[in-house]
């Protein structure tokens, strides 16, 4: 580089040019490219969150069917009864995200995308779900009403 | 045709080329050529049936537009109001999804009949990738227009068609929160799949299918192999334009008897467009939710896996495995080392009738063949996979007879395998990825010693 000290030569002049143009069009891009990304990235959720309690409807819907599915905090929630116990769980299938239903007759959650099951505790009994059921917490108030809530991790 | 009138149109023409010189394009097409070789002409027409159903879409899906409303409270109704008030409505819907399926089957078999004539080796690589690209948007076009009628069966296709796309490593969730325009399907998705369906798959599609026209119409139709130079051609304008223009007309045909006499489809799972119920997030699947017949494999692959394999979870492994496979099929031009240089490879013909083979299967099994009302249930399942291996084994069968006696083939070891996954599966009890892993070994120990014994044979030859 003996004689760049000297006189500057012109390749390296230009790749010096070069460079500058290079970084400046990239980030020209980035940019642009980031408002796009950021405006296609969905907002978080918002509304309602905590504890939800069943409306009349849907506690009829239980009391009828032996389940139904409630939004809480943004999610899909199935509260079951069995044996007169009141049961919830995510109602989201952990294998591909499919909304679960309830067997009243066999005691069991199933999935009838891909054939899940789980039992009363949320575990898999069969089938291709990876995971157990995310767990919530159905109360049975002093005044009759239900409330779900999510659950405490101690 | 008068003298007059033919004159007036030397005119005209004469005046369009001094100002554009068209005459190097008119001479261009007057010489084009399809070869004529030892195979089957039918071949050649499928990529233009194919396109005749992609225009028909275009019209029709112009003509849906004009009714349908994108929204939570509008666009189950929509659907509704065009189904059962619009004067012939139900027609133009119909058209669109008997042509959305006819479309898929016949670039399906233009796909598999230029993978096996090899059609795709050189110069003609990147035709071959186009047309991949194609299949592909073909696919997303299939997925994004089923959650258009926002009713049941399409809410939790697209939840787990959407799903999918979380075990990409890394951004995995943050692409199916943008595909989804949320954490869960909901009308931000439909208005999502709405834009890709009516705009960005429109203008990528034209833009792919542009290019491909382009690669066919500057190097022509491929010659069969091992025929470099055709040795005849039928002349495209007006023989085989002539000859194109007769199938089109009767696919419409074709399309419009089946609109007519079916409109909601055929009835089978996966093939029929009856609106049913408008989806509710809150409402539980229900059995029977299957995908359009053409996802039916990877359904029912979906099915096969674990919940946990390799220390990953299930899906993941099986999401990466149908990765591995698609990567495979675009890359079809550069792995084939024998047809790159021109020579016969019965290992590839034989590798796509594996292909084929191994998605019979899949999709019988999806489909529940054999299972009836109990499909559902586990017991069945067992049931299942033997009728549909008995099924899939006897059209391997057929399959390999034509192709021993009627093609001379003597290359088998793929499909073999494949035939031999479906028999240990559905016949002797193994699992499904057990019985492939198999299989696949089996065929690989086999190639390899094959090869070695080959190779030690040319050396004794040379010593």
């Amino acid at each position: 580089m003996e004689e760049a000290i000297g006189q500057p030569s012109r390749t390296s002049r230009r790749r010096f040019i070069d460079l500058l143009l290079g970084t400046a069009a990239l980030g020209w891009l980035v940019s642009l490219v980031y408002p796009i990304i950021r405006y296609l990235t969905p907002l978080p959720q918002t509304g309602a969150t905590g504890p939800t309690r069943l409306t009349r409807d849907e506690a009829a819907k239980l009391e009828q069917n032996k389940f139904v599915i409630v939004p809480v905090s943004g999610h899909r929630v199935i509260v079951l009864q069995s044996q007169d116990q009141l049961f919830a769980f995510s109602a989201k299938c952990t294998h591909e995200g499919c909304t679960v239903t309830f067997l009243p007759g066999q005691s069991a959650i199933w999935c009838p995308c891909h054939d899940g099951r789980f039992d009363l505790s949320g575990r898999v009994v069969s089938g291709p779900p990876p995971q157990p059921l995310a767990k919530y917490v159905a109360k049975r108030q002093p005044d009759g009403g239900i409330v779900i809530s999510e659950e405490k991790t101690a | 045709m008068n003298g007059n009138g033919s004159g007036k149109i030397a005119a005209l023409r004469s005046w369009v080329d001094r100002r554009y010189q068209v005459t190097p394009l008119f001479e261009f097409l007057r010489h084009k050529e399809v070869p004529i070789g030892s195979h089957w002409m039918g071949w050649y027409y499928l990529g233009g049936i194919t396109m005749f159903f992609f225009i028909v879409q275009v019209i029709t899906g112009v003509l849906l537009l004009m009714y349908y409303q994108a929204g939570e409270a509008t666009a189950y109704e929509s659907i509704r109001f065009l189904t059962t008030k619009v004067p012939f409505g139900w027609m133009i819907r119909s058209m669109h999804s008997w042509s959305a399926h006819l479309m898929i089957i016949s670039l399906t078999l233009h796909m598999f009949s230029t993978m096996m004539l090899k059609a795709y080796r050189p110069p003609r690589e990147l035709t071959w990738v186009s047309g991949y690209l194609l299949f592909m948007l073909t696919l997303g076009f299939g997925f994004s227009g089923y959650l258009l009628p926002w009713n049941k069966l399409a809410y939790f296709a697209t939840t787990v068609g959407t799903q999918i796309v979380k075990s990409v490593p890394l951004l995995g969730n943050w692409l199916l929160e943008v595909l989804r325009g949320g954490q869960d399907v909901t009308i931000n998705t439909l208005y999502r799949f709405f834009a890709a369906h009516v705009v960005i798959l429109p203008l990528a599609f034209v833009g792919l299918i542009a290019g491909h026209l382009l690669f066919i119409q500057r190097q022509g139709m491929a010659p069969p192999l091992g025929e470099k130079v055709a040795p005849r051609g039928m002349k495209f304008f007006p023989s085989f334009a002539l000859r194109d223009l007769l199938l089109w007309l009767a696919c419409l045909m074709i399309l419009v008897t089946l609109t007519v006499f079916l409109p909601y489809g055929p009835g089978i799972p996966g093939m029929d467009w009856e609106l049913g119920e408008k989806a509710d997030p809150l409402a539980p699947a229900y059995p029977g939710i299957k995908p359009e017949w053409y996802f039916l494999w990877e359904y029912q692959l979906l099915k096969e896996f674990p919940p946990h394999l390799f220390g990953l979870e299930g899906p993941q492994v099986c999401v990466f495995l149908i990765g591995i496979l698609f990567v495979i099929w675009a890359l079809i031009p550069w792995l084939d080392r024998r047809a790159y240089r021109d020579r016969y490879s019965p290992g590839f013909t034989d590798f796509g009738w594996a292909a084929i083979l191994f998605l019979t299967f899949l999709t019988l099994a999806g489909w529940d063949i054999g299972g009836g009302a109990q499909a559902t249930d586990l017991a069945a399942m067992p049931k299942v996979a033997r009728i549909c291996a008995l099924w899939t084994l006897v059209a391997g069968a057929v399959v390999i007879g034509v192709r021993y006696w009627k093609f001379e083939h003597r290359w088998f070891i793929l499909s073999g395998a494949a035939l031999l996954q479906v028999a240990l599966h559905g016949l002797a009890g193994v699992s499904y990825l057990s019985a492939g892993a198999i299989s696949l070994g089996l065929a690989i120990f086999v190639m390899a010693t094959l090869r070695l014994l080959r190779s030690s044979g040319r050396r004794e030859d040379t010593t």
